[in-house]
């Protein structure tokens, strides 16, 4: 009985992981920054968002998304609500995708992914630059986007693998 | 075309108001709040930024404890990539100790000069308080290089107070809360600093690139040329954003014939920082100790009456050396009247000194005269016998007579 229940929280933990994923990240800055690599950089918690909105993940919940984006502009030091904005964008573009879908496609959806989050680092750009007057380096997003988009494979693999765990 | 368009407008708005059963908003409620937020913090309301305070002070701490496997890890590789330079950087520190101790004498020297100075021009003195803070949340972002310290207002950081790591500039404080405050370093985008180049006294502004060098900016045609390798970068304290004297770094990668652009490579490392100091600053007005009474202490603190008073004193000493110098003048005066009193009586003495010696040299012709006049008068003198002789008394005889007798004269 003790064990089910050990086993019944455990599930519970197991199936709130993605958002402790993402408060994790967006507090750390979960980012391997400080290899010094120039330009290196990328953004975890944007592959994070996209996949288990695109998935429809039942614990993933938009407004402790939303939450998690006021912790990222906080941590960061960008004026509140920009990356909450930039990660409900990602939730609705993840979502009209998995809508308009009906046989999925990783290699469309992994483009279709460059796609948003290239629109949604220009959005950024543009308010940040222009509305907050703050001088930001145009080659770094650009390099943030590519690396974010070839790092979406990888991790989503692990994903994957994740779901199939819990759907066992 | 009409169906395609049907099914946009369902997905469309599939995915803005659907909700599944577990969630609390829809995806266009949350978009909404989130535009709402960014307008409040445009507008930047006070309760907004007390809200904002209190936001920061939970995700600072909570950053804090979520990092430290992270750190934890950071550290280690850090640890393990200075263990294989260990030996080499040994070496460079020898070198550099040595440098900073000679170098460290003549800065007390010109430190104690710049104080005697001000009180001279009777200026402020500044009197710092470096206060320890420990960095707590250090993520080094692409975008904004910031890092967050645990001192805040409590601990009387203000916005643009100074953070140096030992005795280099690192930034200056843009955010404060109660117990943590936000550092702008000098490498971000945003960070402007006015710097003096020397040894050339160059003026210019460093600005950050968002690596780990800056970059000078805004410096006058024609200056940029005298610039050298390793030349010395620190602030000037133009716009009093910063203090003045601090060092930044030297100008590296100077490549004139390529471009030009000089970097300048700072000098404190600002992925390693794991504390630093910030400066709490207290301007105090330099009065003098000597003046008890109130007015006159309220005097000095004026400038304009300060420098009157200066004056009155430079003329009451010139009073006082003209008052000496004319005593003196009057001993001397009378020191030469009585000189010339003993001179006179000098001269008069010498005179009749004279007087006397001639006397004597006319005695002693009229005793040679009467010697010779003895032995050889009788050839001079005119007689009987002696018809070529001369009347005594005569010149004629006295001269025959010192000529011992010689008639011809």
């Amino acid at each position: 009985m003790a064990s089910l229940r050990t086993k019944s929280s455990f599930l519970k933990f197991y199936s709130w992981l993605p958002i402790l994923i993402l408060f994790i990240s967006v507090l750390n800055e979960f980012d391997f920054n400080y290899l010094n690599i120039k330009y290196f950089s990328f953004n975890f918690p944007f592959i994070l968002i996209f996949f288990f909105t695109l998935k429809d993940f039942k614990n993933f919940d938009y407004f402790l998304v939303f939450i998690a984006g006021l912790f990222n502009d906080t941590v960061v030091g960008l004026p509140l609500g920009i990356s909450s904005l930039s990660y409900i964008l990602i939730c609705i573009a993840a979502a009209y995708i998995r809508n308009i879908t009906i046989r999925p496609n990783p290699v469309k959806d992994w483009f279709y992914f460059l796609f948003i989050i290239s629109l949604i680092n220009s959005f950024n750009y543009s308010i940040l630059t222009l509305f907050f007057s703050l001088e930001l380096n145009l080659m770094n997003y650009l390099v943030n986007t590519f690396f974010t988009f070839l790092f979406y494979i990888m991790f989503v693999t692990i994903f994957k693998y994740y779901m199939k765990v819990l759907d066992d | 075309m009409v169906s395609g368009r049907d099914d946009f407008i369902i997905a469309i708005r599939s995915a803005f108001l659907k909700k599944s059963t577990k969630q609390k908003f829809s995806l266009l409620t949350l978009a909404f709040i989130s535009i709402f937020v960014i307008s409040l913090s445009v507008l930047d309301f006070k309760i907004i930024r007390y809200t904002k305070v209190g936001i920061n002070e939970i995700v600072y701490r909570s950053s804090f404890i979520v990092s430290i496997p992270e750190n934890f890890i950071k550290n280690a590789f850090f640890q393990i990539s200075d263990y294989t330079t260990f030996f080499n950087d040994y070496q460079k520190k020898k070198i550099e100790l040595a440098e900073l101790k000679s170098n460290y004498v003549s800065n007390e020297i010109i430190e104690y000069e710049n104080i005697e100075l001000k009180e001279l021009i009777n200026d402020y003195a500044s009197s710092s308080n470096k206060l320890l803070a420990k960095i707590i949340v250090d993520h080094d972002s692409p975008f904004l290089k910031s890092i967050i310290i645990n001192k805040g207002s409590k601990d009387n950081i203000k916005i643009g107070t100074n953070i140096y790591d030992r005795s280099y500039l690192v930034g200056r404080v843009i955010e404060v809360n109660y117990k943590t405050s936000r550092v702008l370093l000098l490498s971000d985008l945003n960070s402007n600093v006015p710097v003096t180049i020397a040894p050339q006294n160059i003026q210019a502004i460093v600005t950050g690139t968002g690596n780990e060098y800056g970059q000078i900016k805004y410096i006058k045609s024609g200056l940029a040329e005298d610039l050298m390798q390793d030349s010395i970068v620190y602030t000037s304290g133009t716009g009093a954003i910063f203090k003045s004297g601090i060092p930044i770094g030297k100008i590296q990668s100077f490549d004139q014939s390529v471009t030009n652009e000089y970097n300048v490579e700072f000098y404190s490392d600002f992925s390693q920082l794991k504390y630093v100091f910030a400066e709490i600053r207290n301007k105090t007005e330099i009065t003098k100790t000597e003046k008890s009474d109130e007015d006159k202490s309220d005097q000095v603190k004026n400038p304009v009456n300060a420098k009157l008073e200066i004056l009155e004193n430079e003329l009451k000493i010139i009073e006082e050396t003209n008052q000496k110098f004319q005593e003196e003048n009057e001993n001397l005066k009378s020191k030469v009247y009585e000189l010339n009193l003993k001179f006179t009586d000098m001269n008069d003495q010498i005179l009749s000194q004279k007087r006397i010696i001639d006397q004597s040299n006319v005695d002693i012709d009229e005793l040679k005269f009467l010697k010779l006049n003895l032995d050889h008068g009788h050839k001079c003198r005119k007689s009987f016998f002696n018809s070529r002789g001369f009347e005594v008394g005569s010149d004629e005889y006295k001269n025959c007579v010192l000529s011992k007798g010689g008639l011809d004269g």
